[in-house]
């Protein structure tokens, strides 16, 4: 057989497991509406524009079993990032109550997507309306097999001060896992939020989540991403946002993991006077492939929005980039400003980098700017003359790369640790700071 | 303290020789002004001590404290004490003056097995250096050099000379660009090191600098070679003649 009929049969044993008895009506149409899509654009080939430099020949040929509950104890402890009382743990994309931790706190609603789909009414106001599966063939395998997942709602006013952790873990082998996270920030509510995606050890499942996240008018969110599991997964994934007028969202995406890693990240600014940052730092190695795509979409005018992408690309590793902005002919006065780089830490590593601004408004404020770079000679032998070793100057160097973003995470004890991983994921041992 | 002996060097890329025959003696506690025109080989000379890899030793020696200097790295003369301010400093943002400068330290003294500064100290220790050289406390803060004016950064190299403590202090055009009053902080920053185990290679163009950090030698480098010494007196003679008087009566 062809791996795309193997795919196919595989996949419909994948859809079939899904329970739909009892469902809401709402839920059982995206379910369809996502198999269906599914179904009619199958794994995409590099003839795709949108996959024109990443592989899926090797998703295509797996056999893909259902996702299933993982175990109660893991071989490896996941690493939590942030100092916080507020932590919820997902397991192969289901709410782990015994690992999650959720005291009562003022304005917060943070509980299992399942529950709530049950419980929460607005959910079906939210839920499949914020993420555009239309032509994210994963994203709709998603709507048509997720079985839980995070429900996050902040009321209108709710100001959360401890950090809200989201970890999601993958067990196990040959599983689709399709965690589903829905954030609701109504007005003049601010959090932080750090989401994670990683491995119980060598796991080798596809990931497939869709993050849905609202935010209203004068909220300000932060949201932090680090995809960090095994580099033998796969993790293919949708984050989208849409927000209203006066609010703020400033969002990192830090991936590190999978043997392919994609995201598609869009941001709708729907509304004016609106505020959003779309920032990743990445780190390739090994034959890894790291692909994002972020869409900034600008509606309506007088709103500002930064985009930082830092690279860095060792071994013989691939990343792509893929960033576009839309500005749209209400969307006077936007200010809009792209950067993506790259540093190339080995002769065999390789970076596709593509701005793609497309603007229809006259009085806007647009710049984009793409580098690709390796260690400067210069810096090195600078700081080598100091004294210091060519591997620390090296890695000193590193860091100050991907420092412009990271410095950028406001809560200290989460942007230390995830610099930390990022120097573990160098393989670079600074002991103190 | 070092011995440079018939030096010479070419650019390793494209083999185009510079250095042609170099000879050097600099003892302990000795200042030494090396004087001559553009593109003559002073800043190579600098960077060969120093390690810079874009050069290549075709002949000779250098010994430094009895060691061959061209047969350590970069790093590892730092550790033994070399020092060079560069006549162009680098800008290296993200990279903090502090951490930067702790690093270094910290990597000299576990070379020579010496307990790391853990950052309090270090913290006391950099402030009075700060102070001595007269410079402001922002300056620890802000990234190695980005963004320093021209001045800010030589004053910025003898502060990490200061910081480092070094034996051999290879300054090169450190006072270029400098106002009088820098001129005299630099000077006094430098004069405030010296001492009999430490030794200092002043590269200059102008003889004002050496009214402020007075040389016991002072040397003429043309094409690639030293073509004349003297004392204090030879740079006054120079500032007068200009360099046409020397082509002639040296004939390179
Ligand atoms: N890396 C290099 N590649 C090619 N040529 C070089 C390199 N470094 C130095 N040179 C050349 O060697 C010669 C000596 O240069 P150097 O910088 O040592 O001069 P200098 O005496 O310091 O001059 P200045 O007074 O202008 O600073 C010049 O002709 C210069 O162009
Ligand atoms: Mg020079």
């Amino acid at each position: 057989m062809s791996k795309a009929l193997i795919y196919e049969s595989q996949i419909g044993s994948v859809l079939a497991a899904v329970n739909r008895d009892q469902e809401p009506s709402w839920l059982v149409e995206l379910r369809d509406r996502g198999a269906e899509i599914h179904s009619a654009l199958g794994v995409p080939t590099m003839r795709n524009e949108e996959w024109k430099y990443t592989s899926l020949r090797s998703v295509a040929g797996v056999n893909w079993n259902p996702g299933e509950p993982g175990p109660a104890v893991f071989g490896e402890d996941p690493t939590y990032y942030a100092e916080t009382t507020i932590r919820v743990v997902l397991v192969n994309g289901r709410f782990d109550r015994n690992l999650s931790d959720v005291p009562a706190t003022s304005g917060l609603t943070l509980m299992s997507l399942r529950d709530a789909i049950y419980e929460k009414p607005e959910v079906a106001e939210y839920l499949g309306k914020i993420a555009a599966i239309d032509d994210h063939t994963f994203a709709a395998l998603n709507s048509a097999v997720f079985v839980d997942g995070v429900y996050l709602h902040l009321r209108p006013g709710a100001a959360v001060a401890p950090v809200i952790e989201i970890v999601h873990v993958t067990s196990g082998e040959g599983m689709v896992i399709a965690p589903r996270i829905l954030i609701v920030a109504e007005e003049n509510s601010t959090a932080k939020i750090v989401e994670q995606y990683c491995s119980d050890g060598s796991s080798t499942n596809l990931t497939i989540p869709v993050t849905e996240v609202f935010v209203a008018k004068h909220a300000n969110l932060e949201h932090v991403r680090l995809q960090d599991e095994s580099l033998d997964s796969y993790h293919i994934a949708l984050w989208e946002t849409k927000q209203a007028g006066e609010s703020e969202y400033r969002s990192y995406n830090l991936a590190f993991g999978g043997s392919i890693g994609r995201l598609d990240q869009n941001i709708d600014l729907n509304g004016e006077h609106i505020t959003t940052r779309l920032d990743g730092v990445v780190v390739a190695r090994g034959e890894q492939v790291i692909d994002n795509h972020t869409k900034l979409d600008h509606a309506l005018r007088n709103c500002n929005s930064f985009e930082i992408y830092k690279q860095i690309i060792d071994d013989k590793a691939t990343v792509v980039f893929n960033g576009k902005i839309f500005v749209h002919q209400d969307a006077q006065k936007t200010d809009a400003k792209q950067t993506n780089q790259a540093l190339l830490l080995s002769r065999d590593a390789t970076i596709n980098s593509k701005p793609q601004l497309e603007i229809f408004a006259d009085d806007v404020k647009c710049t984009h700017g793409a580098t690709v770079g390796q260690i400067e000679e210069t810096f090195r032998f600078y700081m080598r003359s100091r004294g210091i070793p060519k591997a620390t100057a090296d890695a000193i160097l590193v860091y100050a790369f991907a420092a412009e973003v990271l410095e950028l995470i406001s809560d200290d004890v989460v942007r230390e640790r995830l610099e930390r991983r990022l120097y573990s994921k160098l393989g670079i041992d600074l002991g103190e700071m | 303290m070092l011995e440079i002996k018939n030096l010479h060097a070419q650019v390793a890329e494209d083999g185009k020789e510079i250095l042609r025959g170099i000879n050097l003696t600099v003892k302990p506690g000795e200042v030494h002004a090396i004087m001559g025109p553009n593109g003559s080989g002073k800043s190579t000379l600098a960077n060969i001590l120093a390690g810079r890899e874009d050069y290549e030793v075709t002949g000779g020696e250098i010994v430094y404290r009895g060691e061959d200097l061209t047969e350590l790295e970069p790093e590892e003369r730092a550790h033994k004490g070399v020092f060079l301010a560069f006549q162009y400093p680098v800008e290296i943002p993200g990279v903090s003056n502090t951490y930067f400068l702790r690093a270094a330290l910290n990597a000299k003294r576990a070379a020579n097995g010496e307990s790391e500064m853990g950052s309090m100290d270090f913290m006391k220790y950099i402030r009075e250096k700060v102070k001595q050289l007269g410079l402001k406390d922002e300056l620890l803060t802000r990234s190695v050099n980005e963004g320093f004016s021209g001045g800010e950064k030589k004053r910025n190299e003898i502060f990490q000379m200061a910081v480092l403590e070094p034996s051999l202090c290879v300054l090169d055009e450190t006072d270029s660009g400098l106002d009088i009053d820098a001129l005299q902080t630099v000077a006094a920053g430098v004069n405030a090191l010296r001492s009999p185990e430490r030794s200092f290679v002043v590269v200059t163009h102008y003889q004002r600098l050496l009214n402020f950090i007075v040389p016991d030698y002072v040397h003429i480098l043309m094409n690639g070679k030293i073509v004349k010494s003297g004392d204090k007196s030879l740079a006054l003679e120079l500032e007068e003649k200009g360099y046409g008087w020397l082509e002639e009566t040296v004939g390179v």
